[in-house]
């Protein structure tokens, strides 16, 4: 009642009003140049390379941010940054040598120059011997952390590269393997502001001038070349923890932000968003073609998400792909959704043996025994793969297929050549209904007593994630059919699964592999005796394994070795590829330009080339 | 709004109105009586125990030899075809309940094959409604019992005793109010796989019992004072004649209400943990974790969030009502409303008495 | 009493030892903080393993890692206070004192809304107990009370958020709409209004006409793109709470607390344009500091100038009023920045949000804007705590009602003449605050745990949250941060309404132990 009498009185006002906006009201569309784009995650640090912070959204930012000599595309194929650099093989014997040169003229976002000296700091953060020389510690002790705290170190850098050395020009840097390697692409230097490193270390909080910058950079050079440790060990206390934030504004620390990708951070408000602007002296790689100001604000559940971008609050989703989150957004007015697959599959292993170190295996599985064959075979023969497809991953991905490589992905050119001489056709012959009939014969050889619902064999199944609906269901379904063939599956979720997948407790397990690079052992690794988590041995495939870690094959070489442990693998029956992952990216019909890539950062790859 | 005034005649009314509704009956006799009233109560009890009955007759249950059958065709391990085609819009295995009869224009009035339709992969979702509706209720009855029970149990001991006794027994409940539950669910997740849902509840209800506890406490604190209190003792009654006979049903009114409070929020506890994924996991259901896990279907195929939203709407809101009821039923001052039509016929017998 | 208090300080400091070194345990034998890294294939992910390893002690058996981080907790002592790093390195202590204001302010107006609500309307059920009102009342706090949160979170957001800026877009009703709104908001008042049958549908009549015809004029005057109170509006609903308000806290014979009251309206119409030039200026919350008191002070000199005995309830009388009526003039200042809020790019036209505290975009140095913001994105998290939450008051509220109202010193007052509102407002209302009080105390301690559901579904970062990040990443820091306080603030809630309820009802003796 009493807004009535408001109403009234506003009417006058109220009508002058609406003429005047009527005749005014601003021209809205095209204009806009901001992407708002979910994710799940909350923003942790400006380095994403330490364990702690190496977290989806820290990536994406660092992507972003900074940009090096080569990046993963849609395809996904190793793309070279030819804008920054260039690189190439100088050497082959006695020693692998790589020689990465910048081009002049790359700046960082303050203005100085980018030249080799930014590429150095690679060997401090990834090589152990370095940091033992340099008084920085040990990586592998156990009790203490060294100074870099960062994640590079262990691996296959430590093991393989022998030095950096920085050409004269101070342009380049060659980097020396000590023999070859076939993945030598990937272990391209990172570039890192080092005169900003320099400046922080030394306590500054104010951008340098250009001769300070160049000041800064010889006195890290000069550093690395000394091994200077109590610099170095100050620049490590701000590359460790100096870049951890969760708040970005006015008052940050400029010369934490220094980078050379497209984009710099402009603010940070905890725990809710990353606003991100552009750099005006980015020329370090592709240019961007429209977007000004991209945000990513943290949103943990799915549902809130699509109703955030129903409501016009958000553009970008990278979402979770299920049948209802899908035709959920598919309703939504004004947004585009693009279905796409992910490096991740889903595979099905079962247990032959003890993993190292882990408790001794004798369910039915145990062993390499014709028994333990046939069983396994019978058990991946009755397992309901084309239905799994077709009732939980259709409703997603309408193309999605039962995938039979472990190593290939459908869509890869070698896919169908693979399934054609891998032998996995033995698991795809036939309706489902005549394959866990074989299954059944099989397992009658050793149970005369078995029928359809007999449950002869007993069967523990490892999964994971109590509330993740698509493996709660496909585990009724596996039960369902793998009932028919004999065999009794307790399909029982486990909380924490992952702590499992090597506990002998289980004699079947399936989960996820994801791939996050593109190596020449490819999908391999965990089927090597020593990493096995279902204690497979099987000293070919470790042989094949060795060769294709260090070895410089063509593509037909390293297809042959892959199908010769495909074969292997198919024969001994102990694991079999069921689906790759879809993926659903849900954007804002307007924005041109998206094309999701299987890697990671999957949406995000080619950011500049998004506009409106 | 708070101008009415009874004159003083109305109340005299109300006064011989009163007593004689309660002349001559036992304490038991008057609150059944009281209970039979309380219109929203009865309609409560009885939808409720169609609602347990419904549910617990649909499907297969197996204990030990002795199989009974259900009158729901489906279990939730059957997996029949999905049914791919016959729903609107593209979508699967919607439901093929029909209430509109078909001189509406509908299809008449029929279950079908699957009156609450499928889930993805088929399943018939009207058995898993059932049985989730089955989880849920165990879950609320036995996690208002064992709540129910400790919380009354430790806080008569800790108000009728106070002291030493009572200290302790409320710094231990302090103990158990500090410790979240969610922890306790996941630790136990983790290490012993799903112990299934009667174990849920049970430890649900052994953290669940501490705010009753403190409100028993304080309602014996209080009446423990009270000058019947002081009659009995003085008359040479034991304490626990005391207890029982004396305090207990003057606080039973208290108890009643936050035990059903305690087993209608138990329902949405577990429904959160669910949620969370804390709660029933699969291969098993519960209303909870069907809603939370359909949470997302629900503008694309509504049914499977509705369904098992109307049932624990429904069953909340009868336990609800029957508290309602009993409270006001325990209450041995609550006075029934006076009607108009008791109103009256008093008014008519006054006046028949001033006559003769 | 102070020993009582002391000693229950003491017991508080052992409970907590015990539990925290429960809780460690439990938590840290829950579950796998690498989880992720073992599922990929990648080949750096052993040492991975080993450096998350190190840097989060796993070597150390949990049972002795709880004693390095008890370390750091009564580091308190020296002035150190530590509770550890959380797995995203930031101290625990910054991360959950920064947690604690975004949590309360997501829940204290809707504890506030659910507590006033749920008291005044079980009051109300109690007075009419058994009526349709109480019937229909009980009906939907039950119906609220039943409802999962995150399902009324997105009901809400489809219905009150998307639904409602689509329906902005192009304001308009459609008359079976229009028809059915205007039916149900005359059920809800005249079923409040209650009385015979005849009065009913009176009153159902003329409400449900009535907010027909206001719904079609503020369509036909475009009011919802540009809502206002304007002067004659804003003078319109001072009086009438001008009114309630001296209702209320005396009765509307008390003629000096009325024309206090009244005044006090006046006085608002009178500085509507000055206060509103004032709010154009800059340092908004200095500004509104500052009106306060001027309202305050001219309460008082309304107050002495109207009444010369007995001056205590007019003066409280004319304060809330004031306040009141300043509120009213803040209300009508935020709908008249609705339009330019609405036309913001951040906005564009959609201005209910379903999620997150602030608009990413929203850059504007306007403090009504932001604020018109900041209360945006309450409303809908707001209305979903509010209404799962103040069931259970109403249920406490009518309950205790009944039972005060029953009571002898009930019958007394009313035996000795005094008018139904002294009763209910002086007798029984005050006695009926006694449970009541207790129970808000623990309440509003459980509430610093932080809606764990509500934050999450609408992208709130508070206690909640960080609880949910610390049981879900098992960082075992933070969620220890977290116990340590929610579970300090309970017990200590504990302490203090044990402590209130002897203080206001004298029959009850803490500490008398024999």
């Amino acid at each position: 009642m009493k807004l009535k009498h408001g109403a009234k009185a506003a009417l006058a006002v109220a009508a002058a009003a609406a003429l005047v906006v009527g005749l005014t009201q601003p021209a809205s569309a095209n204009t806009r140049s901001t992407v708002v784009i979910v994710d799940s995650n909350v923003f942790t640090s400006l380095n994403a390379s330490t364990p702690d912070h190496n977290l989806v959204l820290n990536n994406n930012i660092a992507y972003m941010t900074g940009i090096g000599f080569n990046y993963y595309d849609n395809r996904p194929v190793l793309v070279p940054n030819t804008t920054f650099g260039t690189y190439k093989i100088i050497s082959r014997t006695p020693t692998f040598k790589v020689k990465y040169t910048v081009n002049k003229g790359r700046v960082w976002s303050d203005g100085t120059p980018i030249t080799g000296v930014d590429l150095l700091l690679t060997h401090v953060t990834s090589s152990n011997q370095y940091s033992i020389d340099a008084g920085l510690g040990d990586p592998d002790d156990l009790k203490k952390k060294p100074a870099f705290d960062s994640l590079g170190y262990s691996g296959t850098y430590t093991s393989l590269i022998k030095g950096i050395t920085l050409a004269p020009d101070r342009q380049s840097v060659v980097l020396e393997y000590s023999k070859f390697f076939p993945d030598w692409e990937l272990y391209a230097p990172g570039v890192s502001p080092v005169h900003a490193l320099v400046a922080l270390a030394e306590g500054k909080t104010k951008l340098g001038t250009n001769s300070n910058n160049v000041a800064n950079k010889n006195k890290f050079l000069n550093a690395f070349n000394s091994k200077n440790t109590e610099l170095l060990t100050k620049i490590a206390k701000v590359w460790s923890t100096g870049y951890n934030l969760k708040e970005v504004n006015e008052k940050t620390n400029p010369l934490l932000l220094v980078g050379n990708g497209a984009m710099m951070v402009e603010s940070v408000v905890k725990d809710q968003r990353v606003t991100l602007k552009l750099n005006p002296k980015y020329n370090s790689g592709p240019k961007m073609s429209g977007i000004e100001k991209i945000v990513f604000v943290t949103i943990s559940d799915p549902t809130a998400a699509a109703q955030a971008l129903a409501n016009k609050e958000v553009d970008f989703y990278d979402a979770i792909a299920t049948a209802d989150s899908v035709a959920a957004l598919k309703k939504i007015n004004g947004i585009k959704i693009d279905g796409t697959t992910q490096a991740v599959y889903e595979h099905v292993e079962v247990r032959s043996g003890a993993a190292d170190g882990g408790k001794p295996y004798n369910g039915p599985f145990a062993g390499m025994t014709q028994r333990a064959k046939d069983l396994r075979q019978a058990f991946l023969l009755a397992y309901p793969r084309q239905e799994i497809v077709d009732k939980i991953i259709k409703p997603v991905n309408p193309k999605a297929v039962v995938m039979n490589s472990l190593q290939y992905f459908p869509a890869e050119p070698n896919y169908s050549k693979m399934i054609a001489a891998s032998g996995m056709d033995m698991y795809t012959e036939g309706t489902q209904d005549q394959r866990t009939a074989k299954a059944l014969a099989l397992v009658k050889k050793y149970f005369p007593d078995a029928k359809a619902g007999s449950g002869s064999v007993k069967v523990k199944m490892l999964f994971g994630a109590p509330s993740n609906t698509r493996r709660a269901a496909q585990a009724a379904l596996v039960k369902a059919e793998l009932a028919k063939a004999g065999f009794d599956v307790d399909v029982t979720p486990t909380a924490g699964w992952s702590a499992f997948l090597a506990d002998s407790a289980f004699d079947a397990q399936f989960y996820a592999w994801q791939k996050t690079s593109l190596t020449q052992v490819g999908n391999f690794s965990s089927y090597k005796s020593v990493n096995s988590d279902t204690g497979y041995k099987n000293a070919r495939v470790d042989a094949i394994i060795d060769e294709l870690e260090v070895g410089n094959y063509s593509d037909a070489e390293r297809y042959s070795r892959y199908l010769e442990i495909e074969k292997i693998m198919a024969e001994d029956a102990v694991s079999i590829p069921i689906f790759q992952w879809p993926g659903v990216t849900a954007y804002n019909e307007n924005l041109k330009g998206v094309d999701p890539s299987p890697l990671s950062p999957t949406g995000l790859w080619n950011f500049w080339s998004w506009k409106y | 709004m708070f101008t009415k005034k009874k004159s003083s005649a109305e109340a005299g009314v109300e006064t011989s109105i009163l007593n004689k509704e309660t002349e001559g009956l036992s304490q038991g006799q008057i609150v059944r009586k009281r209970f039979l009233q309380h219109k929203g109560a009865m309609i409560a009890v009885f939808t409720l125990f169609s609602i347990v009955i419904f549910v617990f007759s649909a499907l297969k249950i197996k204990i030990g030899p002795w199989t009974y059958p259900g009158w729901w065709k489906y279990t939730i391990e059957d997996l029949p075809e999905l049914a791919l085609d016959g729903c609107s819009g593209g979508l699967v295995g919607c439901p093929t309940l029909s209430l509109r009869p078909t001189w509406l224009g509908g299809a008449g009035i029929q279950l079908g094959e699957h009156p609450f339709g499928q889930d993805d992969i088929g399943r018939d979702y009207f058995a898993l409604v059932m049985r989730g509706a089955q989880r849920s209720i165990m879950v609320t009855v036995i996690i208002g019992f064992i709540g129910g029970v400790i919380g009354t149990v430790v806080g008569a001991i800790a108000g009728f005793y106070r002291g030493a006794v009572d200290s302790i027994l409320m710094r231990f409940t302090d103990f158990i109010i500090t410790v979240p539950s969610i922890i306790i669910g996941s630790v136990i997740g983790y290490h012993f796989g799903n112990l299934g849902v009667s174990f849920l509840a049970l430890y649900l209800g052994l953290f669940a019992w501490t705010g009753l506890s403190r409100l028993v406490r304080g309602e014996f604190l209080t009446l423990r004072e009270r000058e019947f209190v002081d009659a009995a003792r003085v008359a040479g009654a034991t304490n626990r004649r005391i207890i029982f006979k004396h305090i207990l049903p003057n606080a039973v009114g208290i108890i009643i209400v936050s035990v059903t409070l305690l087993m209608s929020g138990a329902i949405l506890l577990e429904t959160a943990l669910s949620y969370l994924g804390f709660g029933v996991v699969a291969p098993d259901v519960s209303l909870g974790s069907l809603i939370s896990q359909y949470q997302e279907s629900f503008t694309t195929r509504p049914w499977l969030f509705w369904y098992p939203g109307i049932f624990i709407i429904a069953i909340a809101l009868c336990i609800n009502f029957i508290g309602d009821g009993l409270r006001d039923a325990f209450d041995p001052r609550q006075r029934r409303r006076i009607t108009r039509k008791d109103r009256q016929s008093a008014r008519v017998a006054k006046k028949a008495r001033a006559h003769a | 009493m102070f020993a009582f208090i002391m000693r229950r300080l003491g017991t508080l400091g052992v409970i907590l030892f015990g539990s925290s070194f429960l809780l460690y345990n439990l938590a840290a034998f829950s579950g796998d903080p690498v989880a992720e890294l073992r599922t990929s294939t990648d080949p750096e992910a052993p040492a991975q393993i080993a450096a998350l390893t190190r840097s989060l002690q796993l070597d150390v058996p949990p049972p002795l890692r709880y004693f390095i981080w008890l370390k750091g907790v009564f580091g308190v002592f020296v002035g150190k206070f530590d509770l550890g790093q959380t797995r995203a390195s930031e101290p625990v202590n910054v991360a959950v004192f920064e947690a604690i204001p975004t949590t309360l302010r997501l829940v204290t107006t809707a504890v506030i809304v659910a507590i006033v609500l749920g008291i005044a309307i079980g009051i109300i059920t109690a007075l009419r107990q058994y009526s349709r009102f109480d019937y229909s009342m009980t009906f939907v706090s039950f119906l609220l009370f039943s409802l999962p949160i995150f399902w009324v979170a997105v009901l809400l957001k489809q219905f009150m958020a998307i639904e409602f800026n689509n329906w902005l877009a192009e304001p308009s009703i459609a008359p079976r709409a229009l028809a059915t709104i205007a039916g149900i908001i005359g059920l809800i008042v005249a079923s409040a209004v209650g009385g015979e049958r005849k009065k009913f549908w009176k009153v159902f009549g003329i409400t449900s006409v009535g907010t027909a015809l206001t719904l079609t004029l503020l369509l036909e005057i475009n009011w919802f793109l540009q809502p206002a109170l304007g002067p004659v509006g804003y003078f319109a609903a001072s009086v009438g709470a001008a009114i309630l308000i001296t209702q209320l806290s005396v009765g509307l014979g008390h003629k000096p607390s009325l024309r206090a009251a009244l005044a006090m309206a006046v006085l608002g119409l009178a500085f509507y344009y000055p206060v509103n030039w004032l709010f154009e200026r800059d340092k908004q919350p200095l500004i509104i500091f500052g009106l306060l008191l001027v309202t305050i002070a001219c309460a008082f000199g309304a107050s002495f100038y109207f009444a010369k005995i007995d001056r205590g309830p007019v003066v409280r009388t004319a304060i809330l009023t004031g306040i009141l009526s300043g509120l009213l003039m803040i209300l009508d200042k935020l709908m008249r920045t609705w339009e330019p809020y609405f036309k913001t790019d951040a906005v564009n036209g959609r201005p209910v949000p379903t999620i997150g505290q602030s608009k990413a975009l929203l850059d504007s140095g306007d403090y009504w804007i932001t604020l018109l913001d900041i209360l945006m994105h309450l409303v809908l998290p707001t209305i979903a705590l509010t209404a799962i939450s103040f069931a259970g008051y109403i249920r406490f509220s009518r309950g205790t009602m009944l039972e005060v109202l029953n009571q002898d010193y009930i019958r007394t007052a009313r035996a000795k003449g005094l008018n139904e509102r002294t009763v209910i407002m002086r007798h029984a209302f005050r006695n009926t605050m006694i449970p009541l009080t207790t129970i808000i105390v623990v309440d509003f301690a459980g509430i610093l745990g932080g809606a764990i559901i509500t934050e999450r579904v609408f992208g709130w970062t508070g206690m909640g949250t960080l609880f949910n990040t610390a049981i879900n990443s098992f960082d075992l820091n933070l969620l220890m941060g977290v116990f340590f306080l929610t579970a300090t603030m309970a017990l200590l809630a504990n302490l203090v309404a044990d402590l209130l309820y002897s203080v206001m009802d004298p029959r009850i003796r803490v500490g008398a132990g024999k």
